[in-house]
Parts: C-alpha cells; sequence; structure tokens
C-alpha cells in the first residue's frame, strides 16, 4: 500500500513540477508548485517524517509561495502583454534539457551501480519528540546559528526594500 | 722611521680629503696651502726615511686590506731603492708643481676641486710607488686613472675636454684589464700577490706561461704609459690644465707603466720574447710619437707626443735589461717635461692664451726669463751633450748597442734615428716660439711670479741630471745603476766603442737643430702636405681605431638594441602580452553578465564530476 | 520496507534536474528563483529518505536547517528582486549584464 503510495505520490510531484517550470504565467507557476510541494509533504510522511511533512506545508507551501505571489502581484508581472517575453523558446530549451538528461542518465546508472541503493527503505517512524531531543539538544549552536542567520536575512531584506530617497544615486546601499 | 713612512702617502690623502669636503669653503690661498703643505710635507717624509731605503729597504703593513680564504691583501708599504727614488721624484716633482699650480689656477673658481684631485692623484700614484703587493698596487693603479680621467675632464663644461677625458679613461682600462688578468694569473700560480714573493718565486713558472703574464703585464704598461697601441688618448689628455699635463701626463703618472715593468722586473726578464716585445714596442712607439710631434701644431700636443716617444725609450731601455737605465731617463726625463710642459704654460699665458705655435713666435721678447728656462727643458729634450737627457738617452742606446746582435743593432739604429727626429723637432719647436716676430693679435697676460720660480730648480735638476749616474768616462762612478744594485747594467764596450756612440749622439743632435735651423728660422706658412697631414693626425690611427674597433662596435650595439633588445626581447615580452591580450579578448564572450551562462557552467563542472564518478564505480 | 533507496535517489535527481533546467532556462527572476526552490526541495526530499534508510534522526533535523536557510534566501532574494525591478522596470535577467566582460 505504501509502496503504491509513494509511486503515485513521486508522479504527481514530478507532473506538478514539470507543469510549474514550463508555465508563461509566474502565478500558474506558483500554484503548480504549491500542488507539488503538497505531494512532496506526504512523501516526507511516508518516509516517517511527519513533523518535516507538516512544515513543509506550512514554511514552503504556506509562506515562502505566497511571499512570490505577494511579489509577483506586487510588481504586476503576471499574465498579459508581458507574459510572453518571459515565455519559453524551445531554441534555448534544448542544450539545457541535453544537458540535463545527460546529468540524470549519468546519475541513474551511477545510483544503480551502487549495491546499497537496492535495498529497501524501512517502516520508521521520527515522533516529534525524538526530534525535538536531537534538535535541541545536539544541534541546540546550530539553531542559534541559524535562527541569527534569519535574523540577518530579515535586517538584510529590510535594507534592500527600503523605499529609495530622491538625492541618493541609484546604486543605493553604499551608505 | 716606520711612521714617516706611512706618512709619505697618507699626507696627500689628507690633503686631498681636506680639498674635497671643505676645500670650496676654505679662504683660497688656505686651500692651496693645504695642498702645497700635505705634498711638500710628502717630500720630507720620503727625504727622511731615505737613509732607511738602501739595501734591503724598509718594510711596514699598516692593517690588513682583504682576508678570504688563503687570499689575504695588506696595506703595506715597501720602500726600497727603487721604490725610494721613484718616490723622491714624484714627490719632488709635486711639490713644485703644486706651487706652479697655485699661481695658475689662481683665478679659477674650481680651485678646491683642482687641488683635491691633483692630491689624490699624487696619494694614488704614492701607493703605486710604495704598494708591497699587486692588488694595492692595482688599488693606485686605478686611482690615478680616475684622477687623470677627473683632470682632463676638468673644466667639463666644454664637450672636448670631457670627451677626452672620457677617452684616456676607457684606453687606459684596456691596458688595466691585462693588467687585472695578469694579477689574477700571478695569484692562482703563486698564492700570494705579493711583489717580493712573486719575484723570487718567478723561475717556478714554466717558459710559456711566464711570457703570456709578462705580455699581459706590458699590456697593463703600455694602456697607462700611452704606448703603442694603446697611446691614442695621450695627446687628447692635454685637454686638461698644464698643471696636470706636467705632473700626471708627462712627470708621473704615464711612466708608471715603466715602474710596473722595473717592478716586476726579475720576473718579466725571465722571458727573452717579452723582453723583445718590451724594446720592440719601445723603440717603435718613440719612433712613431717622434714623427708626429714633428708635424703638430699645438704646443702641448708636441709636448704630449715626445713624453709617449720618451717614455718609449725606457720601455727600451727596460727591453734592453737595464732597469738602471730605464730609471736613469725616467728621472731626467721628469724634470725636464716637467719643466717643458710649466714653461708651455707659461709661454701660453704670456701669448694670451694662444695654444698654435704659428701664431705665436718673438715670445722671447715677450720673457726673456721663460725663454732661457724653455731652452734649457728643450735641450735636455734634444739630447744636447752634458744635459741630463744627453746622458740617460745615450745609455738607452749604447746598451743596445753594446748587445752586438743584428736584432739589437737595429734597434739602436732606429733609436739614433728617433734622436735626430727628437731634436729636430725640439729645434723647430724652439725656432717658431721664439724666432721672428708674434704672427698673433692677443696681448701678453701677465704672469704671476708663483709660476716662474718652481721652473729654474727644475732646470738646474734636469741639466744635471746626468750627475747622478754620470759614467766612468767622464769621471762619475754611476751612483745610480749602484743605488739600485744593477752593477751589471754597466756598459761593457771597449773605451773606442764609446768614444764612437757619443759622438754619433753628438752629430746626431747638431743636425737635428742644423735642419732646424735651415728649415724653421723664418716662419713661412706651408700649405699642408699630405705627410704632414699624416703626422699631424698621429698616422691616422684614431681614424684607423675608429675603423677597426668603433664603427663595428657601434654597430654591434645597434644590432644588439635593435635586435636584440627591441625586437627578440621586447618582441617575446610584448608578444607573451599581446598573446594573453588576444586571449582574454577571444574567451570574454564567456563572460557575459548572465548568471544563466554561469550557472551552466556550473552544470557542465557537475556532468563532468558524476561521469567522473561513473567511469570509476564501472572500472 | 516501502521502496529500494535508489527509487529515492532517482525522483530526487528528477526533481534536481527539473529545478536545474528551470534555472538555466527561464529568464524571469521570479521563476530562476522558483528553479531554485525545486532543486532545495530535491535535496530535502533525499535527506529524508537517506534518514529514513539509515534510521537516524540527523537527516530530518539537516531539513530543518534547510527550510530555514531558504526562508532567508527567499526572504533576501525576493527584496532584490523588487529592488532591481525597481532600478530597471524589469525583470528580465538580460537586462542585468553590468558584469559583462
Amino acid at each position: 500500500m505504501a509502496t503504491w503510495m509513494f509511486y503515485i505520490l513521486g508522479a504527481i510531484t514530478v507532473v506538478a513540477t514539470l507543469l510549474a517550470i514550463t508555465q508563461r504565467n509566474p502565478v500558474h507557476a506558483v500554484i503548480y508548485l504549491v500542488n507539488s510541494f503538497f505531494a512532496l509533504a506526504l512523501l516526507f510522511f511516508l518516509l516517517g517524517a511527519p513533523l518535516v511533512a507538516a512544515w513543509e506545508v506550512i514554511i514552503y507551501a504556506g509562506a515562502i509561495m505566497v511571499l512570490f505571489l505577494f511579489i509577483i502581484m506586487m510588481l504586476e508581472i503576471a499574465p498579459g502583454v508581458e507574459a510572453d517575453r518571459y515565455g519559453p523558446n524551445w531554441l534555448q530549451w534544448l542544450p539545457i534539457l541535453l544537458l540535463a538528461a545527460a546529468l540524470g542518465i549519468c546519475t541513474l546508472l551511477l545510483t544503480g551501480l551502487d549495491p546499497v541503493g537496492s535495498n529497501g527503505v524501512p517502516h520508521w517512524y521520527a515522533s516529534p519528540r525524538d526530534f525535538g531531543y536531537a534538535l535541541f539538544k545536539e544541534y541546540a549552536l546550530a539553531i542559534e546559528v541559524v535562527s541569527f542567520q534569519l535574523l540577518f536575512a530579515a535586517v538584510g531584506a529590510f535594507y534592500v526594500g527600503r523605499p529609495e530617497r530622491k538625492s541618493k544615486s541609484p546604486a543605493g546601499g553604499d551608505r | 722611521m716606520t711612521l714617516l713612512l706611512a706618512l709619505i702617502p697618507i699626507l696627500p690623502l689628507f690633503g686631498g680629503l681636506v680639498n674635497a669636503c671643505f676645500g670650496s669653503r676654505l679662504p683660497r690661498p688656505l686651500s692651496a696651502l693645504i695642498a702645497c703643505g700635505a705634498v711638500l710635507g710628502s717630500f720630507l717624509a720620503t727625504l727622511g726615511c731615505w737613509p732607511g731605503a738602501a739595501g734591503e729597504g724598509l718594510k711596514t703593513t699598516l692593517f690588513t686590506w682583504l682576508q678570504s680564504g688563503s687570499f689575504s691583501a695588506e696595506v703595506g708599504l715597501l720602500f726600497d731603492p727603487l721604490a725610494a727614488i721613484m718616490a723622491l721624484m714624484v714627490t719632488g716633482v709635486a711639490s713644485l708643481i703644486h706651487l706652479y699650480a697655485a699661481g695658475y689656477m689662481e683665478d679659477d673658481s674650481d680651485q678646491a676641486r683642482f687641488f683635491a684631485l691633483l692630491n689624490l692623484f699624487v696619494f694614488a700614484m704614492l701607493t703605486i710607488v710604495l704598494a708591497d703587493n699587486l692588488l694595492l698596487m692595482f688599488l693606485g693603479w686605478e686611482g690615478v686613472g680616475f684622477c687623470s680621467y677627473g683632470l682632463i675632464g676638468f673644466w667639463y663644461r666644454k664637450t672636448e675636454n670631457a670627451v677626452a677625458g672620457r677617452k684616456a679613461f676607457i684606453v687606459t682600462r684596456i691596458g688595466d684589464l691585462f693588467f687585472t688578468v695578469g694579477l689574477l694569473w700571478l695569484f692562482a700560480r703563486f698564492g700570494t700577490i705579493g711583489i717580493e714573493a712573486i719575484n723570487s718565486r718567478a723561475a717556478e713558472l714554466d717558459p710559456t706561461t711566464l711570457t703570456l703574464i709578462s705580455l699581459l703585464l706590458l699590456g697593463g704598461a703600455c694602456g697607462k704609459s700611452a704606448q703603442l697601441p694603446l697611446m691614442s688618448w695621450l695627446p687628447d689628455a692635454m685637454a686638461g690644465p698644464t698643471p696636470v699635463s706636467a705632473l700626471i701626463h708627462a712627470a708621473t703618472m704615464v711612466t708608471a707603466g715603466v715602474y710596473l715593468l722595473c717592478r716586476m722586473f726579475p720576473l718579466v726578464s725571465l722571458s727573452p720574447l717579452a723582453m723583445g716585445v718590451i724594446a720592440c714596442v719601445g723603440v717603435l712607439t718613440a719612433f712613431y710619437a717622434a714623427t708626429c710631434a714633428l708635424a703638430q701644431r699645438e704646443i702641448k700636443r708636441v709636448l704630449a707626443y715626445s713624453t709617449m716617444s720618451q717614455v718609449g725609450y725606457m720601455f727600451l731601455a727596460v727591453g734592453l735589461d737595464s732597469v738602471s737605465a730605464a730609471m736613469f731617463h725616467l728621472l731626467t726625463h721628469a724634470f725636464f717635461k716637467a719643466l717643458l710642459f710649466m714653461g708651455a704654460g707659461c709661454l701660453i699665458q704670456l701669448a694670451g692664451h694662444e695654444n698654435d705655435i704659428f701664431q705665436m713666435g718673438g715670445m722671447r721678447r715677450r720673457s726673456q726669463t721663460v725663454f732661457w728656462l724653455f731652452l734649457a727643458g728643450l735641450l735636455c729634450l734634444a739630447g744636447a751633450p752634458l744635459t741630463g737627457g744627453f746622458f740617460s738617452k745615450d745609455l738607452i742606446l749604447a746598451t743596445a748597442f753594446a748587445k752586438g746582435d743584428p736584432f739589437h743593432l737595429g734597434i739602436y739604429g732606429l733609436g739614433v734615428l728617433t734622436a735626430g727626429i727628437t731634436s729636430l723637432y725640439s729645434f723647430r719647436l724652439a725656432y717658431l716660439l721664439f724666432a721672428g716676430d708674434f704672427r698673433g693679435e692677443e696681448l701678453p697676460h701677465e704672469l704671476p711670479k708663483l709660476m716662474i720660480w718652481p721652473l729654474p730648480l727644475l732646470a738646474l735638476l734636469g741639466l744635471s741630471g746626468g750627475l747622478l749616474n754620470l759614467p766612468h768616462l767622464f769621471g762619475g762612478r754611476s751612483w745610480l745603476s749602484g743605488w739600485l744594485e744593477r752593477e751589471n747594467d754597466l756598459l761593457q764596450i771597449p773605451l773606442q766603442s764609446e768614444y764612437l756612440l757619443l759622438g754619433v749622439a753628438a752629430a746626431v743632435f747638431l743636425l737635428g737643430w742644423l735642419v732646424a735651423h735651415f728649415r724653421y728660422r723664418r716662419f713661412a706658412e706651408r700649405e699642408t702636405e699630405v705627410c704632414k697631414q699624416f703626422f699631424l693626425t698621429g698616422w691616422q690611427c684614431d681614424a684607423f681605431f675608429d675603423r677597426l674597433l668603433i664603427r663595428p662596435f657601434r654597430k654591434l650595439c645597434y644590432f644588439c638594441w635593435q635586435g636584440g633588445d627591441l625586437g627578440l626581447i621586447d618582441g617575446l615580452v610584448e608578444g607573451f602580452a599581446r598573446a594573453c591580450l588576444q586571449w582574454g579578448h577571444a574567451i570574454r564572450f564567456l563572460a557575459d553578465g548572465r548568471i544563466s551562462r554561469y550557472l551552466q557552467g556550473f552544470a557542465w563542472g557537475l556532468l563532468l564530476i558524476v561521469g567522473w564518478f561513473l567511469l570509476q564505480a564501472v572500472r | 520496507m516501502i521502496v529500494p533507496l535508489e527509487h529515492v535517489l532517482i525522483l530526487s535527481t528528477i526533481l534536481f534536474l527539473l529545478g536545474l533546467v528551470c534555472v538555466l532556462v527561464r529568464r524571469n527572476l521570479i521563476m530562476i528563483l522558483i528553479g531554485i526552490e525545486i532543486m532545495l526541495n530535491a535535496v530535502g526530499l533525499l535527506l529524508v529518505g537517506a534518514s529514513a534508510f539509515w534510521q537516524q534522526i540527523d537527516g530530518q533535523v539537516m531539513v530543518i536547517f534547510l527550510m530555514a536557510m531558504t526562508s532567508a534566501e527567499v526572504s533576501i532574494s525576493l527584496a532584490m528582486v523588487v529592488y532591481l525591478n525597481r532600478r530597471k522596470g524589469t525583470v528580465d535577467v538580460r537586462a542585468f549584464d553590468e558584469m559583462r566582460g
């Protein structure tokens, strides 16, 4: 049962992602991506990571993608005349696709050659309680570092996005 | 005694340094006084040391100069009979010339520089004379070269003076190179550079090496003494002030080559071939320079060529195995040639800074004193009987004659011919200068007293110089030969031959006088003949060297500059730079400022890495 | 036992390559950022799969850090997009080629 679920969810993820990257309209792309992330969250759950699955939904599908939507709407680059300018161009896609295909084939072959790979992933479950212990005991310092990083990112984003004064040069941030 | 000996070179050094450092701030008379006093003090010190010179001589080591492994060079002084007589001559003549220079340079604004260089020159010359090892001698050797350079180009604002100084420096440098090689070779063979040590062990060398080293030393001596083929700098050196010509280019420095050969005589004399070459160089230079002197128009150039010619006689004497004859001629020549140069300086002053003897004439009426003094010098130069020059030159020629074999008889013949020419050009100079009326327009300049009164002393020394080594024939006892412990230099020929030789010498002198008398008694401007032009330009030697050496050298330099430096080296460097630039231009499209291109590069790299792992896994 | 580990790897690879293609091909800055998100998620899937395979919790912890890092990166990048759009009035990467050699 879980095996079938894995393949179905994997297929949904791949198809949704494929649709997302080929959209002309960024809003559509974001919606497809949210779709893909939901499927991915379920995959995480299947692989025994319920907490990660929840965060995938909350942070990725919820926060980050909504942020994307906000920005897209704010900049008014949604559909219409401009959309065509950013649309796919097959001549441009071809070499990259070939490159990606070559990379994929190499990786697949490499994966297939590894004897460990054919072993199954066991049924296993990391409870939120275990997770919390590991996070705040073993990785306490890392958590602090990451929280600082988030703080810096917030300050940085605030600085970059500040309203421009008229007397400033266009480069802006050299004060 | 040792202290006194050390004072001999130190006093002029001190005087030179004082004048070099503070001379321009001292009052003028004081600057001259320091210079003269230093040299005079040196002369007195030499006199004080004199008693110690006999026999083995005085020796002292001041300090060790260089020390490296088995090699060590000391600043050591050696005051043996040869050095003593040379030092006495150098300091004595230098003292008189310094006094003269004090008068001569009265109005020059660079007096301090002049006296500094002059004193340094005396110091360097005394270093040559007193050095007990070859390296120290070489130090003095280079020192006199440098001072000579600085003094020839003393009035450096005129380009030809600076060029003359440079020419002298470069040509003597060629000779110095030979000397250096000889010096190093000697050190390599003996492991020492002490002059006495080398001389006493000279017989250990095999004949070929010995000859080659002797010839190298001869090369060095030729450069300094303006002998063939390195002679072309001396006439041009007359661009310097007259006291310089008198001191450096007549009395002392140009005889340094002779002194070197006398110093190393025990070594040089072991090689018959080298001795023959020295004699040939000497007599050929004597002849060459005498012919050149015949046609010169500038008074100092005549004297320069005559100097070259007389130094040639000294070389001849060395080549004839007779150190005492060489030293004898060196001494008398120093006296009368210094006298002649200083007299020439007076005459030039009297004629209103006129150098050209064709523009002079009737100088006798301008100063009777100078006339008589100058004539005394000319008589010595021409070899008038019973003057110093007569005895010393005659001793050399007689020594050549006494050898008896055809080679030496040929040399004797050429020497006698040269003596005749010497007499001829001496009297040509005398008649052109003093006979008739003054041909120029310049008014006489005043002559400082200081320029006159060193001259009588020198005239006396020159005229009576024969007493130094008066042969037995005239009742003398050949004092100089005895002092130098060279008794076997005394002539061993029959009395009749000796009279004959004296007669020949006197006859040649008279013949030269007579020819000059009839030819130059009345001045007439003659048109320039080819032969005269040839002699005037010194046998076209400058042109010859220009063709032979300077032009090919320039071409080579030009080739190296254009072909080697600009073409090859710059071409390589710039070509490399240009290749880098082109390569950069060629690949600059890669950096087109589009991030996706850069990321694509990452992806291709990733493909490479994954492909590499795949290959590893398959294997 | 759900699936062999290599199937997780294959899925992750495919997702990663899709993200890569998106980054390399699209010219819209927003789409490039989306491509980066896809690639990061592919890595997250790999980490969770590995965590399950070895039954170690560290892989999942790494995913948490990954998400934190991603949120920081997205906030900065989107601020930059706003800034760049304000400067040039477009989000086409071809407009930002001042570093061209």
